[in-house]
């Protein structure tokens, strides 16, 4: 209760923080040693080749990761100074103080759509909240109000892939999550889509600290503020070569790995 | 340092909730070990009194002192009945999976495949009515034609000239309930084979033949010995169909087909529980189901399990 | 750099499948050696007067396979026979199979009828006999009581064995193996043992006497493979992006299997009960141990009931024609059931699959 508390307590976007994080899976030694700092209310893009490991970083954030058949783990992630991985903290806390939005879109197909925005104050058993109202605004947060208001108890997978995908966004963000994971979450999508998700996202951040991984560089320079590139050389685990301000990971990169990528010259 | 990851189950709600389905889960386990365990508990004093000759002897008879309960005759007959029913079902089987996955088009295919559902799932009781009312009467003409052209060789021959109630017939009828059993394990493996394999066969001036019986049959083998067995222990235990078509006797036969008696070991304890005496029969009755219960679930036990090594696609 | 002359794009190439290829050519030749062994045995066995069935297949086997095998080796060379005989032999025991289920099917089907009418779906068995007439008398209670005792079966059976199917898709747990085992051993229990279980637990030790419960019981170790199997199949095919995306959100497991996973393998879990209740509605051996029978309708499932299976097996055992009759209605009214069952489940899984394409 105490430690659920200590998550709830501060409202906002909040600083979080990995301290040397490793991951395997099994044996195999997929990430050595990430610490990075996100900064509140600023978008944080993970980008690098496939295969790099930053979509499992990702998952690490909010302990997802852990849910992965043979998933291994060691280091820190520090919410507000608080070991999100500590003995006494129940996943389900952290998941609700840091929300994560998939690649592919996946609303619950039994629900409607007002439904699929309420899901996650259902599933996690809250109480007392205006439904309407809720339902509303996080809409209105994810852009996508004015497009389904009229037929908010239609089944979700009426909706096409874009809408699903911000339907997704609006259903993290009824949650008033402090920080939000995304995992590629335009991959799916089409240009026009994915533009309007970008707007999004920089709306967002004036209220909470984001972190997206992208294989788009453009969107990554169009959104976040700072950038990690991710590498995994010839079998090693992937490792963080270069973090900083987005404007200087791309255009004065101080690792030559790191300006062979931004200006595709592998990946 | 490795940390522990705690993808355990943190509030009480969901601890019990996994608690439910693991004790759900255990509870099949139980539910073998009841069996086995009543079972055994009831029959002791009849297998303590018979001693290794209750499987081996031939003798039912409860007016000696003390009363003589064997059941030696009843498994073989058991065995023989079933080893007839897969002699006879497996190239049915086998056929019917080819016909289905090779050569049939879109629409006979799904029809077929609903047949042979529909066949599975036909209970015992009706297929007993049918091969005590219709079966066995054609049945048994077939049979008086192999004994008049075939009775020089020792299994076809027949001493009574009455060829109902033959194994011959019951084995026809445990056949007509397992073929259903070994095709869809056949079929599944057909179906899931690489067609490249196939074609590669054939691009080398195999004939549909050769790639049948070099090719496919060696790949498939497997699965349809796993097939066999699963369809093994069914015949083993199948009571109520045999029961009807079957002359129950205890002098043993070993393997005249034709001959108007046989065992079952599941078809005598039903046609003995009637006027079973409470006392001595009956222990003896649920020592033989304890016997048919320990080697219906070996068979079916390495059936499972050839099955799954068959079919490595259906892994988790 | 632009591409001056850019690939056509690729047709989508017709899957090779040598075993389906025709040859139009050939069709005159495969025809004939269909039709000529089948006139000629016809010929033959109207002539000398062979019994029936028997004379046509004696003198048809052969002829056919001949005639395969030289029209085999006539169009593809030595090779063509042995593909002849493949295609022969796979047709005949096909054909084997085909005759003796439609003969099964047939039976039930057209003796049934003759027995099948309002009286004799809704009256009981009480002062019938096995001669009576077929005017009196019928399996209403061995319906009700069929009904019953599967019913309560059910009740037990389909929460244990869902509850199973989510251990075995939820959990990830090292004894998921062993009891997938021994499940599948489980589906190949003898009835009969299923029965003589439930007498030695429940009849034997004196907890009850013969009663339509104790036949639920009997009926459960029977049922439980089969629901668990179709169950965790169900589960099985909800997407991992659901329960994923439920846990992301703070879901707790159960709340998410309860308000995620369940909803969406609603259909599968409900096909998996009614292939349950067909495995079981059949039954006889287990009832005969357990229930006893009963000639008048009750509803008491603390006393010997009547079921449709055991009425079945009581009047196979007289040779009467009016018994063997009453035993053919009986079994009609099982087969509609089991057919009816079956066709619900195919009905319910089929219309999720139209649904599906539909949205997408």
């Amino acid at each position: 209760m105490s430690a659920e508390m200590a998550l709830q307590e501060q409202v906002g976007a909040s600083s979080l923080r990995s301290e040397d994080v490793n991951v395997w899976f099994g044996e195999r030694h997929v990430l050595g040693g990430v610490s990075l700092d996100f900064q509140p209310n600023q978008v944080t893009a993970l980008i690098g080749p496939s295969g790099c490991g930053k979509s499992t970083y990702l998952r690490t954030l909010n302990r997802m990761h852990e849910l992965i058949p043979g998933a291994g783990f060691a280091g820190k992630v520090l919410l507000d100074g608080k070991d999100i991985y500590g003995s006494d903290i129940d996943p389900v806390d952290v998941r609700l103080a840091i929300g994560m939005v998939f690649q592919k879109p996946n609303p619950f197909p039994t629900m409607t759509i007002a439904e699929n925005v309420l899901a996650g104050l259902k599933l996690s058993g809250r109480r007392g909240y205006d439904a309407n109202e809720l339902v509303e605004t996080s809409l209105r947060r994810a852009s996508i109000w004015n497009e389904v208001k009229d037929r908010l108890k239609d089944p979700a997978i009426s909706l096409s892939g874009g809408q699903q995908q911000r339907l997704c966004i609006a259903r993290s963000l009824a949650m008033s999550p402090e920080v939000i994971l995304m995992d590629e979450p335009c991959s799916a999508l089409d240009p026009g889509s994915t533009r309007r998700i970008e707007e999004t996202i920089v709306e967002l951040s004036d209220s909470m600290t984001i972190v997206i991984v992208t294989h788009n560089m453009q969107q990554a320079q169009r959104v976040a503020h700072n950038t990690a590139f991710f590498l995994a050389e010839d079998g090693n685990p992937g490792q963080v070569v270069e973090y900083g301000r987005t404007e200087d990971v791309f255009n004065t990169p101080s690792d030559s790995r790191t300006n062979d990528y931004v200006n595709g010259h592998f990946g | 340092m490795r940390r522990k990851l705690m993808a355990k189950p943190f509030s009480w709600q969901d601890k019990a909730f996994f608690y439910t389905v693991r004790a759900a889960a255990g509870s099949s386990l139980v539910l073998v070990a009841l069996i086995f365990a009543f079972l055994l508990a009831r029959s002791l004093p009849a297998l303590q009194q018979q001693g290794l000759g209750f499987v081996t002897g031939s003798v039912w008879d409860n007016s000696t002192t003390p009363p003589l309960f064997q059941i030696g005759s009843m498994l073989w007959g058991s065995i023989l009945i079933a080893f007839l029913g897969i002699i006879l079902a497996v190239p049915m089987s086998v056929a019917v999976s080819y016909f289905i996955v090779f050569l049939a088009g879109k629409r006979v295919k799904a029809i077929a495949t609903t047949l042979i559902d529909l066949l599975a799932a036909l209970p015992s009781i009706v297929i007993g009515l049918w091969g005590i009312a219709v079966f066995a009467p054609a049945g048994a003409e077939w049979s008086q034609l192999i004994n008049k052209y075939l009775g020089w060789l020792p299994f076809f021959s027949s001493t009574t000239n009455n060829f109902l109630g033959t194994p011959f017939i019951a084995g026809w009828i445990v056949a007509v309930m397992i073929v259903p059993i070994i095709s869809s394990v056949t079929r599944e493996i057909f179906s899931q084979m690489d067609r490249e394999l196939i074609n590669a066969a054939l691009a080398l001036g195999g004939s549909k033949a050769s790639t049948f019986l070099k090719v496919i049959l060696p790949t498939a083998s497997g699965g349809i010995v796993g097939g066999v067995l699963l369809g093994l222990g069914r015949a083993l235990g199948e009571t109520v169909a045999i029961f009807f078509v079957l002359n129950l006797s205890f002098d043993i036969n070993w393997a005249g087909v034709l001959e108007s008696r046989g065992g079952s070991i599941a078809s005598m304890i039903l046609s003995k529980f009637g006027e079973a005496d409470p006392k001595t029969e009956i222990p003896a009755l649920l020592a033989a189901g304890l016997v048919l219960f320990i080697v219906t679930l070996l068979v079916n036990s390495l059936a499972a399990v050839i099955v799954d090594r068959a079919q490595p696609w259906r892994k988790i | 750099m632009t591409l001056l002359n850019p690939s056509p794009t690729p047709q989508p190439r017709p899957a090779i499948e040598p075993w389906k290829t025709k040859n139009p050519i050939n069709t005159r030749l495969v025809v004939a050696a269909s039709v000529i062994p089948a006139v000629i045995a016809v010929a033959l066995t109207a002539i000398f007067q062979l019994a029936g069935p028997i004379g046509l297949i004696l003198v048809f086997m052969p002829l056919q396979i001949i005639a395969a095998g030289a029209a085999g080796v006539r169009i593809y060379g030595r090779k063509g026979f042995a593909d002849a005989m493949l295609i022969i032999f796979t047709i005949f025991f096909s054909s084997l199979v085909a005759v003796l289920l439609l003969s099964v099917l047939w039976s039930v089907i057209s003796q049934g009828f003759k027995t099948i009418s309002p009286q004799f779906l809704f009256q009981n068995n009480k002062y019938i006999s096995a001669t009576t007439d077929l005017a009196y008398g019928g399996v209403g209670h061995a319906i009700i009581g069929t009904l019953l005792v599967v019913g309560l079966t059910t009740l037990v059976t389909v929460p244990l064995g869902v509850a199973i199917a989510v251990y075995l898709t939820e959990t990830r747990d090292r004894g998921r193996n062993v009891v997938r085992t021994l499940l599948q051993a489980l589906s190949g229990l003898p009835s009969v043992v299923a029965g003589l279980f439930v007498y030695s637990a429940l009849i034997v030790t004196g907890i009850t006497g013969y009663a339509g419960w104790a036949g639920s019981l009997a009926l459960m170790p029977l049922m439980l493979p089969t629901v668990a199997r179709v169950a965790e199949e169900a589960l099985r095919l909800v997407p991992m992006e659901l329960r994923t995306g439920a846990l992301a959100l703070g879901a707790p497991a159960y709340r998410a299997f309860f308000m995620v996973t369940l909803p969406a393998a609603k259909t599968g879990l409900v096909t998996a009960c009614l292939l349950g209740v067909a495995r079981v509605i059949g039954e006889t051996a287990p009832l005969l141990l357990t229930i006893n029978s009963r000639n008048e309708t009750s509803i008491d499932l603390t006393s010997p009931m009547a079921s449709l299976p055991t009425y079945v097996y009581q009047y196979i055992s007289n040779s009467y024609d009016t018994s063997i009759q009453r035993a053919w209605g009986a079994a009609l009214v099982i087969l509609m059931l089991v057919a009816i069952l079956f066709a619900t489940a195919r009905l319910i899984s089929s219309g999720k699959k139209i649904n599906l394409r539909k949205r997408k």
